[in-house]
């Protein structure tokens, strides 16, 4: 994986932090023996994610003034 | 000050459909961008108006990042939920569910237990007397029948139970421990007239 630093990693852990309660509630997903490995897949999946997904540039804030 | 309020009142009135785009409404309602943006609007220098376009791709990316990571985590639940269950279908583990033929059986009854086929003869001499590193309690062992040998060794060595040692030389429990006392007691006695170990020690050098 690539490595983007300090910066990257402690902005990840706290997306992953944030997003927490909605992990806990997408484990209903799935039945009460899996949700220990979905739980850490999922995590897994968004440290992955994080690191490889190039996010679109946002347009300029004046772009949509006149 | 009343001039600059009208300025920026213009300006947001101008632009009322940009300002309801959710995207720049949660941008605005953030304080210190909201700041960034009317000083902008009345110094439109170059700097001011970077300032507002850092502050705001930083927010845009925040919020496709966030609108990502939450898709990502719903269907990333239900996708790993079918996967799950398609390996549970293709290899099932219950094995007392009911086989495809009509004959009732389970699976479970045609796994042959493996517990009852191991001959009795079998055991003595793979175990117990090899293990002894003790020369007189291995005489001593030697003087006792095979039987009281195999019980020994089914107790001490497999560590199996009177009632599964009675199954296995088809005999009841009451006598198997019999057969256990009266070697140990035979033991005991040899081991005290060569003057060498208790009972008590014997029984923890096994």
């Amino acid at each position: 994986m690539v490595n983007l630093g300090d910066q990257h990693n402690e902005e990840t852990l706290t997306i992953i932090e944030n997003f927490i309660p909605k992990i806990k509630h997408c484990l209903h997903n799935t039945d009460y023996q899996e949700r220990e490995d979905l739980e850490q897949e999922i995590k897994l999946k968004i440290i992955e994610k994080l690191a490889t997904v190039r996010f679109q540039d946002a347009p300029s804030f004046w772009d949509f003034f006149s | 000050m009343e001039k600059d309020n009208q300025k920026i009142e213009d300006f947001f009135y101008r632009n009322n459909e940009q300002v309801n785009n959710p995207i720049i409404k949660s941008f605005l309602s953030d304080s210190q961008n909201l700041y960034l943006v009317q000083k902008a609007i009345l110094y439109p220098t170059d700097i001011n108006r970077k300032l507002v376009d850092e502050s705001f791709q930083s927010h845009y990316k925040n919020v496709r990042k966030t609108k990502y990571v939450s898709n990502l985590i719903y269907f990333f639940s239900l996708d790993f939920d079918k996967k799950r269950r398609r390996l549970r279908k293709r290899s099932l583990l219950i094995l007392d569910k009911g086989l495809s033929e009509k004959d009732g059986k389970t699976a479970i009854e045609r796994i042959e237990d493996a517990s009852n086929e191991t001959e009795p003869d079998n055991i003595v001499g793979e175990g117990l007397l090899d293990n002894i590193e003790d020369e007189q309690l291995l005489k001593s062992l030697q003087k006792l029948t095979v039987k009281q040998l195999q019980i020994l060794e089914m107790i001490y060595v497999k560590e199996l139970s009177i009632k599964e040692i009675a199954q296995t030389l088809q005999t009841t429990p009451q006598n198997i421990s019999n057969l256990h006392r009266k070697a140990l007691n035979k033991l005991n006695n040899t081991l005290r007239k060569k003057g060498g170990m208790t009972y008590g020690e014997f029984r923890r050098s096994t």
